[in-house]
């Protein structure tokens, strides 16, 4: 026990494991669970405590807490997994391109990257919001290319690694041309050299999304959202401090055990 | 000094090419200052003769000529939706979060400096441990967490610091105390976080250098050791993250003056965002990149002053 620290859950596997699974399964099956309406406003009922009817109480419009904190994690979920999946699929290849290629090419891409990754995220991803609309399609896209530029430099350096490999020096001995090589040895491999980066990355994208939700400007309402829900609660804090420590909760336990996934790898 | 020069001209470059890109990014988008100010829904007409009054009929070349006169001289522009000029409108606010960002630095600079060295010296006590996952915690979560936190804990649970401020943007440094502390300690504690754990880091690393070793070997007192040969070793890559961390004070604070409605130059951009006013997003994008692009400099150049290794070192 003398290792078991206070903070120890941060190291304890088992749990970090039971916390993701739970996340996984609420967050697949929350519209299958018989809940009470994230949607149903009781004006009979506004900032309830905790009760049998409703576990974790109301909020100001007398929706239900708990059902809307099972539901709050799926559009950040679902917005950070399709973001994940661009800036993956499309800076894995520039990076990859970019170290096999080497010379000019190697040169022009890295200048780019520099340049992508000098843009202002945040005030970016507002203007699009604002201009474009919060629709979840166009945010997943726009924070995908966004964060294209920091995977795309990892990949990079991944793939440099990979080639002095000595599968790939023999690819490459027996003739390989480049493009064979970056199809049969570096992407079926590269990827495992970039588990971590990827795994921050999708907590990244996750945290700007309910950022931008806190803000107004990612979810819109009434979709249950965590950012949103704390953004929603915040002058009632007062009266019931569970609406905002709820979410944080959960925000805060899935993002903390994908980190602590991340730092056993 | 060759290579600080290239490296300059590069930023220059840089700066020069994000600001054209901008420019045009924002011209593209949909709506520009008369349909701010009258809305999606004023008349044709009206918003016709607006365009005409701003000269916002002209090709886009043009106006990106005058633009960047006009930004060579200083002046910032004009915006339409509020009829006042551009850096009368941002030299207040940026003044609010400079006072905030300031308030925050001297706060934890200091302090991360002191516990990073404790815990790299001392990595076996179970208090570096708990404070290190701590620093863990509080690097991950986001900042309008952090600060729902600081306001449940300071302003509500125990009132000592007020909450949400209520203030104008001109207000007196006096007035803007009070409403100064949350935000600032936001920013603290995950300022702190960085490099508390990048001097932690970086006295693990040095303590185990032969210069280290030999200085105690010739019996060196332990405090000396620590002021002459470790903390100016481990110094070097905590500069870096403090001028990085120091640009992002003044340019990343949006959530968390949204969160406290404490009026600085992040809680402007959000409005100008949502106003849709393009005049006044433009200069506080190109004052993000080029606090950017000088701290990025300004990181380099500190870690070369504190490092003898690096000053004649080429790359």
């Amino acid at each position: 026990m003398k290792t078991f620290s206070r903070l120890g859950f941060m190291r304890n596997r088992a749990l970090i494991v039971a916390t993701l699974g739970l996340h996984a399964f609420v967050a697949l099956l929350a519209p299958y669970l018989k809940l009470l309406s994230t949607d149903a406003q009781d004006s009979a009922a506004l900032l309830q405590k905790p009760s049998f009817d409703h576990w974790l109480g109301t909020d100001a419009l007398g929706r239900d807490v708990f059902s809307r904190l099972l539901h709050g994690g799926r559009p950040s979920l679902v917005i950070a997994f399709a973001a994940t999946a661009i800036s993956c699929v499309i800076g894995i290849v520039i990076g990859a391109v970019a170290a096999l290629a080497g010379g000019w090419l190697d040169d022009a891409l890295s200048r780019v990257i520099d340049f992508l990754l000098a843009l202002p995220t945040l005030i970016l991803l507002l203007l699009i919001s604002s201009f474009f609309g919060q629709d979840p399609f166009v945010l997943s896209v726009a924070l995908g290319l966004m964060y294209t530029a920091p995977i795309a430099r990892v990949a990079r350096s991944a793939t440099q690694t990979l080639l002095m490999r000595d599968f790939v020096r023999v690819a490459r001995l027996q003739g390989g041309s480049r493009i064979s090589i970056l199809f049969g040895e570096v992407l079926p491999n590269v990827w495992r050299l970039m588990f971590t980066e990827v795994a921050m990355q999708f907590t990244w994208i996750l945290l700007a999304f309910s950022s931008l939700s806190f803000l107004g400007l990612g979810a819109s309402p009434p979709t249950p959202e965590w950012g949103l829900m704390i953004a929603e609660s915040r002058s009632y804090m007062t009266l019931n401090p569970l609406l905002v420590i709820a979410p944080i909760v959960m925000l805060a336990s899935l993002v903390l055990a994908i980190q602590a996934l991340v730092d056993h790898e | 000094m060759i290579n600080l020069a290239r490296r300059v001209t590069f930023s220059l470059a840089t700066f020069i090419a994000l600001a054209v890109v901008s420019f045009l990014g924002i011209d593209a988008l949909p709506g520009d200052g008369c349909t701010a100010l009258l809305g999606r829904f004023g008349s044709d007409t009206k918003i016709e003769s607006c365009r005409q009054e701003n000269q916002l009929n002209d090709p886009v070349v043009v106006r990106l000529k005058n633009w960047s006169t006009d930004l060579i001289s200083g002046d910032l522009g004009y915006s339409i939706k509020r009829d006042e000029q551009v850096s009368e409108i941002i030299i207040p606010r940026l003044r609010n979060t400079a006072v905030m960002a300031a308030v925050a630095a001297v706060i934890a600079f200091p302090s991360a400096i002191v516990v990073g060295l404790l815990l790299g010296r001392f990595p076996q006590k179970r208090s570096s441990k708990v404070v290190n996952q701590l620093s863990v915690i509080a690097m991950t979560l986001p900042e309008f967490v952090i600060a729902t936190v600081l306001w449940l804990v300071l302003s509500i649970w125990l009132p000592i610091f007020p909450g949400v401020s209520v203030m104008p943007s001109n207000a007196s440094v006096l007035q803007l105390l009070p409403n100064v502390w949350l935000p600032a300690f936001t920013l603290a504690v995950v300022i702190f976080a960085h490099s508390m754990r990048t001097m932690r880091a970086s006295v693990t690393n040095v303590q185990t250098m032969p210069f280290v070793e030999s200085a105690q070997l010739r019996g060196t007192k332990e405090r000396t050791t620590i002021s002459r040969h470790i903390v100016p070793a481990a110094l070097p890559p905590v500069m870096n993250v403090v001028a990085l961390d120091g640009a992002w004070l003044l340019t990343g604070t949006f959530v968390t003056e949204a969160v406290f409605n404490f009026q600085g130059l992040g809680r402007l951009a959000i409005d100008a965002i949502s106003d849709r006013d393009t005049a006044l997003i433009l200069p506080i994008i190109l004052f993000g990149l080029a606090v950017y692009l000088i701290s990025s400099l300004l990181a380099d150049s500190l870690a070369r002053i504190f490092d003898p290794r690096l000053r004649s070192a080429k790359g």
